[in-house]
C-alpha cells in the first residue's frame, strides 16, 4: 500500500531525473556537435550493441564482482571493529588514532603502492576499494555505537543480558540504519575508485572498457560503458535500499 | 524487603574515559526500608540522585560505599526477580510489542512457543493483544508504558522499580496509569518502588514516601508513613476503599511532603537556599 506507493514514487523520481539528464545531454551534444560528445541516441545504440554481444555483461560482471568482494571482505570486519570501539573505551583508545590517520588519507593515491604489494591481479583492486569502504564503515560504526542511548543499554542489562547479548540485541540493530547509510555513501566512492583501479593492468571491467574505447576514439562505446557503470552504481544503491527495508522494517516508522 | 544501608553512589568526573580519578558523589548515606508487598515512593528535586539510587538497587551499578539489600541479601549485580521500568520506557524500537514483552524470557533461554504462551495472557491483561505486531514508535505514550509493564511482569518479578514511570504522560493518561499500577499490584504479590516528581502521585500511591534532598551528594532526608495506603488495607481480596484523594488527610499529607521538599536545599532551578 503506502510503502509500495513510496517505492513507486521513488522509481518515478529516478526515471524522471534520468529523462532530464538525457534531455540536457541531447541539447549539449546538439549545441557542441563535437565527436567526443555524441548524442544519447548514438550512445544508447552502442549500449544496445555491446549489451547484446555480451561485451557489457562481461565487463560489468568483472566490475560488480570486484565491488562485491571488496564489500564482503571489508564491511563485516569494519562494522564489528567500529561497533566494538564505540562501546569499549579501551579498544577505542587504539582504534580512534588509527581512524584519524586512515580516514582522511586519499587512498586512491596509494594505488601504485598497493599494486607493488598485492601485484597486478584482482587482489590489489579489491584491496583498494575495500580499504575505502573499510574506513568509512569503521568511522560510522564507531560513532553510531557511541550514540546508542544509555537507557536502552541499561534497560536490557537490567534483564540480565550479557555483553554479547547486548551487542546483538541492542548495539547492532541500533546502528544498522547508520551502517547502511554509510554503506550507501561509500559505494559512491567505491565505484569512482573502481574506475581508477580498472584503468591499470587489466583487460576487464567497465573502467577498462571506458579507457579502452576512449583510446580507440570509439566515443559512443565509451558513453555506453559510462552508462553501464552508472547503472551498476544505481543497482548497488537499490540493493542497499532493499536490504534496509528487509533488515530494518521498524526504521521506516520512525520518521 | 528492600533495605538501604548508608548507600553511596559516585561517578567519574568527565566522560569516564580519561584517567581522571576525581569522582563526583551522587548519593551519600541513604538509609531506607521498602516494605515487602507495598508501594514505596521516592520524591526529590532534579539531580538529587533518585535514578542513581534506583540503579544501585537494580544492581546496574556498584555503590561506592554502603549497600542495598533485598530480602537480607546484598545486591551484587542484576537480579532475575527485580524488574526495572525506565523513564523513557527503555523499549527496543526494532522489536514489536510482543518482541519487547518477551525479551526477558528470550534472554532466559525460553523457546518461542513457551514465550508466546506466557506473554499472550499478559498482553491480554494489559489491553495490548491487538497491538502485538506494532513497533513502539507507532504507540501512544500510555501504551508504551503498558508494554514496559508487560515486559517487566513477563519475568514474574517480586520487586518492581519504576523511575519516573508516568512523567511523560498527560494528566488523564497518568491517572489511568496509576490506577492500572494499583490493579497490577492487586493481582500479584509485588514490592514496588516508584520514583516520581509528583507529590500528589507519591501521596496517592505509596504507603511510605521518602523525600530526597541535596545535590552531589543527595540523600534521603525524611520519611512519611501513609497507613491508609498500606498493602493490607488496599490489596487484600475484596478490599475496596473510597478515593483517598478526597480526604483532608491526603491534602495535609501533600502539604507536609511539599514543605519537606521546600526545606530540602537546592530547588528545582538549582538555586541553593
Ligand atoms: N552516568 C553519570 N555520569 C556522571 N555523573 C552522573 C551520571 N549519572 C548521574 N550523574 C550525576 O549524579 C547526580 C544525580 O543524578 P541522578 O540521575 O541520579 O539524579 P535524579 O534525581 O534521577 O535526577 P532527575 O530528576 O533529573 O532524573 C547528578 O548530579 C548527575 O549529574
Ligand atoms: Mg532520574
Amino acid at each position: 500500500m503506502s510503502q509500495l506507493e513510496a517505492g513507486l514514487r521513488k522509481a518515478a523520481g529516478v526515471v524522471l531525473a534520468a529523462l532530464v539528464l538525457v534531455a540536457l545531454w541531447a541539447l549539449a551534444a546538439a549545441a557542441l556537435s563535437k565527436p567526443f560528445l555524441p548524442g544519447p541516441a548514438l550512445a544508447l545504440a552502442a549500449f544496445w550493441r555491446l549489451a547484446s554481444n555480451g561485451t557489457l555483461g562481461l565487463h560489468a560482471g568483472a566490475s560488480a564482482s570486484r565491488v562485491l568482494w571488496a564489500l564482503a571482505v571489508s564491511f563485516v570486519p569494519a562494522a564489528t571493529l567500529g561497533l566494538a570501539a564505540g562501546r569499549s573505551p579501551r579498544l577505542d583508545a587504539v582504534v580512534s588514532p588509527l581512524v584519524y590517520i586512515l580516514h582522511p588519507l586519499p587512498k586512491a593515491a596509494f594505488l601504485p603502492i598497493i599494486l607493488l604489494v598485492f601485484g597486478l591481479g584482482e587482489a590489489s583492486k579489491i584491496f583498494l576499494v575495500g580499504l575505502i569502504v573499510f574506513s568509512q564503515i569503521l568511522v560510522s560504526a564507531r560513532d553510531s555505537a557511541r550514540r546508542v542511548p544509555r537507557q536502552l543499554i541499561d534497560s536490557v542489562r537490567s534483564l540480565g543480558a550479557s555483553r554479547l547479548e547486548l551487542a546483538v540485541l541492542v548495539v547492532v540493530p541500533a546502528s544498522l540504519p547508520d551502517l547502511l547509510t554509510s554503506l550507501r555513501v561509500s559505494l559512491g566512492t567505491a565505484v569512482a575508485v573502481l574506475f581508477l583501479a580498472e584503468t591499470f593492468a587489466t583487460v576487464t571491467g567497465l573502467g577498462y572498457l571506458i579507457v579502452d574505447s576512449w583510446s580507440r576514439v570509439a566515443y559512443a562505446e565509451m558513453y555506453a560503458a559510462i552508462i553501464a557503470l552508472s547503472l551498476l552504481g544505481l543497482g548497488l544503491f537499490a540493493a542497499v535500499d532493499a536490504a534496509e527495508r528487509l533488515l530494518c522494517p521498524w526504521h521506516s516508522y520512525r520518521t | 524487603m528492600v533495605e538501604l544501608r548508608k548507600l553511596a553512589v559516585d561517578y567519574p568526573r568527565g566522560s569516564g574515559r580519561s584517567a581522571d580519578r576525581v569522582r563526583v558523589p551522587a548519593v551519600a548515606g541513604a538509609d531506607a526500608v521498602f516494605n515487602s508487598g507495598g508501594i514505596s515512593a521516592i520524591v526529590g528535586p532534579s539531580g538529587c540522585g533518585k535514578t542513581s539510587l534506583v540503579h544501585a538497587v537494580a544492581g546496574l551499578l556498584v555503590p561506592s560505599s554502603g549497600e542495598a539489600l533485598i530480602d537480607d541479601r546484598k545486591v551484587a549485580g542484576v537480579r532475575a526477580k527485580t524488574a526495572v521500568i525506565f523513564q523513557d520506557y527503555g523499549l527496543l524500537p526494532w522489536r514489536t510489542v510482543e518482541g519487547n514483552a518477551e525479551l526477558p524470557l528470550a534472554l532466559a533461554g525460553l523457546g518461542r512457543a513457551e514465550r508466546r504462551s506466557r506473554v499472550g495472557p499478559l498482553l491480554e491483561e494489559l489491553g495490548l493483544a491487538a497491538f502485538r505486531d506494532f513497533y513502539p514508535a507507532k504507540l501512544s505514550g500510555g501504551m508504551k508504558q503498558r508494554v514496559a509493564i508487560a515486559r517487566a511482569l513477563a519475568a514474574e518479578p517480586d520487586l518492581l522499580l519504576m523511575d519516573e514511570p508516568f512523567s511523560s504522560l498527560d494528566a488523564l493518561t497518568r491517572e489511568a496509569a496509576q490506577e492500572f499500577l494499583l490493579e497490577v499490584r492487586r493481582s500479584r504479590p509485588l514490592t514496588i518502588l516508584v520514583v516520581t516528581h509528583s507529590i500528589e502521585e507519591a501521596a496517592y500511591l505509596a504507603e511510605t514516601v521518602f523525600v530526597m534532598s541535596g545535590r552531589n551528594p543527595g540523600t534521603i532526608r525524611e520519611r512519611f508513613d501513609v497507613p491508609e495506603n498500606a498493602a493490607a488495607a488496599r490489596f487484600a481480596p475484596g478490599s475496596r476503599r473510597d478515593d483517598f484523594r478526597a480526604t483532608p488527610r491526603y491534602l495535609k499529607l501533600c502539604a507536609a511532603i511539599r514543605s519537606s521538599l521546600r526545606g530540602a536545599g537546592p530547588t528545582e532551578d538549582g538555586a541553593t537556599s
